[in-house]
């Protein structure tokens, strides 16, 4: 029974689907995203996978600084993800605000409803440094796996 | 002992293990084949395994609006139809279940598993699983009929002027007059097959049932954990189910002698069909749209099946 939790363990890290949600990005951290399943940076090559649905996803990517219309959305995409989970913040957006901090409609930050466990920072993220966070929450996912099975 | 034997058939030779793993390894090669077509490095080979067990140590939720047990049991029973059509294939000339008219079964198991996706999808209560399985069901009336059309003019060909729908006649014509490809009147059967090929397994593109980027993978798409992983297991094992029908419909058995070398040859000619039919067609096509994709196989798929039943009619 230990090797199958063993195997299961190892895949969590090894098969990493993402689910993106836009919280009022203003799109450049949505196209870096996109940038790192092209050709050039292939993030397949590390079983990363866009998904469609927030039930097959494995790691959400929230980008965008959480506007108020965007808020119960937000909350209630959290909330449809199965666990083991993370989420990763995408730009500086989610984390601070960034150049929309103060404005009457933004809600944020992101930690203010889960528990982040990457923040990729920049406006944009390069896409070497979005593959590096996002490879390290796979590398989280693994340990949330095995944490679960206790 | 019969039923010992027939129990391990089931489960590990040619049944469930064996398929499962060339299943997911045929899912890994089109993964692997794509990516370098795209100029990709692309995932490792062994990728839908980390999927499905990665999916299996995922939690399952069950919507609220869902009907528990058909949600549940639907990707079981796909499985299990799945698993019964592996018997019927003779892989690498073994064969395990045999019968008089076994085409005409595995026409009706092959309507199964989408079926049961239908089911499930609609079990599920989710509007984007309401679009998917209408869409599901259009493309298994679009298929439905050449797949008819080529089996027709096969059995007629193997029956030498009657229709004799079962394997093990094929595999003795294919011994004694050389594979049924080589027959003039059943290329144009063969490429209408292999056009069948990928909306029966549902890839890119005729894939618009599962459309993940538009209707977030239809029927799938509140699935999660074990029953989702089921669903990605099934759909690779009807990849290996498609090209082993292929494989021994139009190409028949290449026999050296040695059980294990059969079967070798057996899973290189599948990949090879795989490879050539879903994977290159995948590269170079986008996602056809629903009606696009009915009026292409009721014209030009049924259109060269039925070239090909009428040369066999005609005695050719
Ligand atoms: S971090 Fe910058 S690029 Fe990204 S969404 Fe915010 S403003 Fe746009």
């Amino acid at each position: 029974m230990s090797v199958l939790s063993k195997i299961i363990a190892d895949s969590a890290s090894k098969s990493p689907w993402i689910y993106h949600i836009n919280t009022g990005s203003c799109n450049g951290c949505d196209i870096e995203l996109v940038a790192v399943l092209t050709p050039r940076y292939d993030a397949e090559r590390f079983g990363f996978k866009l998904t469609g649905s927030p039930r097959h996803a494995d790691i959400v990517v929230v980008s965008g600084p959480i506007t108020t219309q965007s808020e119960e959305r937000l909350k209630r995409t959290l909330e449809q993800v199965p666990e083991p989970k993370c989420v990763v913040s995408l730009g500086s957006c989610p984390q601070s605000g960034n150049v929309f901090k103060g404005s009457y409609s933004i809600e944020g930050p992101l930690e203010k409803y889960v528990h982040v466990d990457v923040t990729v920072a920049g406006c944009t993220p390069k896409p070497e440094a979005v593959i590096e966070g996002l490879y390290k929450a796979a590398g989280i996912l693994k340990k949330k796996r095995e944490a679960m099975k206790k | 002992m019969i039923v010992l034997t027939t129990i391990l058939q089931i489960l590990i030779f040619p049944g469930f293990l064996f398929a499962s793993f060339i299943g997911l390894l045929l899912a890994g090669i089109d993964r692997k084949v794509l990516a370098r077509m795209q100029h990709r490095i692309g995932p490792p080979i062994i990728q839908p395994m980390y999927d499905f067990f990665k999916l299996c140590g995922k939690e399952t939720i069950v919507p609220a609006a869902a009907n528990r047990h058909v949600y549940m049991l639907a990707p079981w029973a796909s499985l299990c139809s799945l698993i019964v059509m592996c018997l019927f294939i003779p892989v690498g000339g073994l064969t395990f279940f045999s019968g008089n008219a076994d085409l005409i079964i595995i026409i009706y198991l092959l309507t199964i598993p989408a079926v049961c996706l239908i089911i499930g999808g609609s079990s599920s209560g989710s509007p984007y699983a309401a679009v998917g399985i209408s869409r599901e069901m259009v493309t298994m009336i679009a298929y439905e009929l050449p797949l008819i059309i080529v089996f027709l003019a096969i059995a007629r060909v193997v029956g030498r002027g009657e229709l004799v729908f079962s394997i093990k006649t094929v595999a003795e014509y294919q011994i004694a007059n050389g594979a049924l490809v080589s027959h003039i009147a059943l290329i144009p059967a063969a490429i209408a097959f292999l056009l069948i090929i990928p909306a029966e397994v549902g890839t890119q593109p005729f894939d618009t049932a599962e459309a993940e980027t538009e209707i977030c993978e239809g029927p799938l798409v509140e699935y999660s954990g074990k029953p989702l992983a089921l669903f990605k297991l099934n759909s690779s094992l009807k990849m290996f189910i498609m090209s082993a029908l292929f494989t021994t419909l139009f190409i028949g058995v290449v026999y050296t002698g040695n059980v294990i070398a059969d079967v070798v040859i057996f899973v290189a000619i599948c990949c090879l069909v795989t490879i050539i039919c879903m994977t290159l067609v995948h590269a170079v096509t986008a996602r056809l749209k629903i009606e696009h994709l009915f009026k292409f196989y009721w014209t030009v798929v049924a259109g060269i099946a039925l070239v090909s039943l009428i040369l066999v009619w005609a005695g050719l």
